[in-house]
């Protein structure tokens, strides 16, 4: 599959990405290339593979009891109003 | 004095015997970083005052007391990407440049618990995205074999440390490779743990599927006693393993004879450079020396593994990194007409060039119309990898490869290729999808001087079988042939 530039503003858009016009003619090749190179999966027959998504150990024991432990930092984070303090998101203009 | 080429175990004896004091270890180690640094570029931040401080209290208790843990007081370096409170945590990126952690990752609290002194923070490729540490924010490290040459990456800092004698030990992270490609391009040893042996809690997530926290260091002892240090259940991280912590140190002198090892021929192809291949023979004739017994086993999906994890891996990565937004972390651009319009070219502004491509990429794979295509095909191929090592594991107990096709490229040489670039990950990425340990020991030079490293892969949560192999496959010689 052959990306173009749309598909680069488009996936850039979808990525809360901003990418400089001089920027997306070389973007759009160097994705195509790597795109072409996985596609390379597609040689493979797997109609009857299960996906793995992950390899952990997961055992019934990583759930535990409900209830509330205290936690490193969030004491600290929220130390001087009580909340999380982040920088303010919407200003006067 | 020097750090050089003197061991956590030969520290710890030291300070035992009262040869030395933690003080003076811990400034000959900020000593070094001065002298040494400023060409090789393995550091993005120091703490020397907090260290001296600890180093100092450390020396009281070793006055009170000899009854420490092992790496009381020894000088360890952290990659970038790993929390400790109230020292910042870049992660080789602009975005995250002045963010300051409140809170301690899991591995590095073990660390401080068990008496290790951190010097600093090392440099890394952006969000560990990278295989050489040019794509860090800041500067480029340099290997310290040849200045000229990378020292492998994402934790290429870590890696320099070691090999340049300004850290004894380090920790690094490995998503594809990141701690077992730079030991092999460093010439030290380094190693990734099974996947969930050690807690992710405050390292910054790349690809969450993969990441692995392991050691670095000169010796395999020292890596089994890192590993031991830092690894063990967590309840702060849901895939962190709730096994038994076996004593590695105890184990490494473990008869080794009669050990069966698997020589993969997929990994002994067209691309491996000639001079890699014929150490790693070497490698694997030694260990037949010493008792194992070499059998050829068949991977026949690892030509899919690169193209298998760069959907994985970007993927995990697109959402992972969506949470850098300006709001919440570190740089925040200024202007811009709304909320979107802020995210956007703060997003713009504060990633590198790689970690835009990955973003890119993983967003397309996951994208209406295309995950069926990419995301989930590579996650079937995965189930096929797992296979390939399943049947492996049941005819052998190690696998050996080399641990990458090439030694240390040059600066420049691959920035601008990144297809180039990710297939030097191409004989460490397996691992991590199968969730396998996997340890990178030095297995002599090539002829213009350049480290090789040798790969050793074992079962899951078989970390004592490698580590055992790899140390005797030390004390016989093996590092030096």
């Amino acid at each position: 599959m052959k990306i173009g530039r749309t598909q680069v503003e488009y996936v850039a858009a979808l990525a809360n990405l901003e990418v400089d016009e001089d920027e997306k003619d070389e973007l759009a090749e160097q994705l195509s290339r790597i795109v072409e190179f996985v596609e390379r999966l597609n040689e493979l027959d797997t109609d009857d593979v299960e996906p793995t998504s992950q390899v952990a150990a997961l055992g019934p024991e990583i759930s535990r009891e409900d209830r509330i432990e205290p936690r490193t930092g969030s004491s600290e984070a929220a130390r001087e109003v009580g909340l999380f303090k982040v920088p303010r998101v919407i200003t006067e203009r | 004095m020097n750090l050089g080429n003197t061991t956590a175990h030969e520290l710890a004896a030291m300070y035992r015997n009262h040869e030395t004091t933690v003080t003076q270890v811990i400034e000959a180690a900020f000593d070094g970083i001065e002298d040494r640094d400023a060409d090789i570029g393995a550091f993005l931040h120091t703490r020397r005052a907090d260290a001296l401080a600890e180093a100092g209290r450390t020396d009281a208790s070793f006055a009170r007391s000899e009854e420490m843990p092992p790496l009381t007081g020894i000088p360890v370096a952290i990659k970038d990407n790993m929390n400790l409170r109230g020292m910042r945590t870049t992660c080789g990126s602009k975005i995250l440049e002045d963010y300051v952690p409140t809170f301690t990752s899991t591995a590095v609290e073990r660390l401080l618990r068990a008496g290790a002194i951190v010097l600093g923070k090392t440099n890394m490729d952006e969000f560990a995205m990278g295989s050489s540490t040019e794509n860090s924010a800041f500067h480029p490290t340099r290997n310290p074999h040849s200045r000229d040459r990378v020292p492998g990456g994402s934790s290429g800092g870590s890696a320099a440390s070691v090999a340049a004698g300004m850290a004894v030990l380090a920790l690094g992270s490995d998503t594809g490779g990141s701690i077992r490609q730079p030991a092999a391009f460093s010439g030290v040893v380094g190693m990734k743990p099974t996947y969930g042996r050690v807690s992710r809690y405050g390292l910054v997530a790349f690809a969450s599927s993969l990441d692995q926290i392991g050691p670095f260091s000169k010796t395999v002892r020292e890596s089994a006693e890192l590993l031991e240090t830092i690894s063990g259940f967590d309840p702060l991280d849901s895939t962190s393993a709730k096994m038994d912590r076996p004593d590695w140190v105890a184990s490494l002198d473990k008869p080794i004879e009669g050990l069966r090892v698997g020589v993969p021929r997929e990994y002994f192809v067209d691309g491996v450079d000639r001079q890699v291949q014929s150490k790693v023979e070497a490698g694997v004739a030694r260990l037949e020396e010493l008792g194992c017994r070499i059998e050829d086993v068949s991977l026949p999906h690892t030509s899919y593994a690169v193209a298998t994890y760069y959907l994985i891996a970007t993927a995990e990565a697109s959402s992972n990194l969506a949470r850098y937004d300006g709001v919440r972390y570190g740089y925040r651009a200024s202007g811009g007409p709304s909320l979107r319009d802020m995210y956007r070219q703060t997003r713009k502004d504060g990633f590198g060039k790689e970690v835009k491509r990955r973003i890119l990429l993983g967003t397309y794979a996951l994208s209406a119309g295309y995950y069926d295509a990419y995301y989930l095909k590579a996650q079937k191929v995965r189930t096929l990898i797992l296979d390939d090592f399943r049947k492996a594991f049941g005819q052998v107990d190690v696998i050996v490869t080399p641990t990458t096709p090439t030694t240390a490229f040059k600066l420049d040489e691959k920035v601008d290729d990144p297809l180039s670039m990710y297939l030097s990950d191409i004989f460490t990425i397996t691992c991590n999808l199968a969730g396998l340990p996997g340890i990178s020991v030095p297995c002599g030079t090539s002829s213009e001087g350049l480290p090789v490293g040798m790969q050793l892969i074992g079962n899951h949560f078989r970390e004592d079988t490698i580590l055992s192999a790899a140390h005797q496959f030390e004390m016989a010689g093996g590092f030096k042939s």
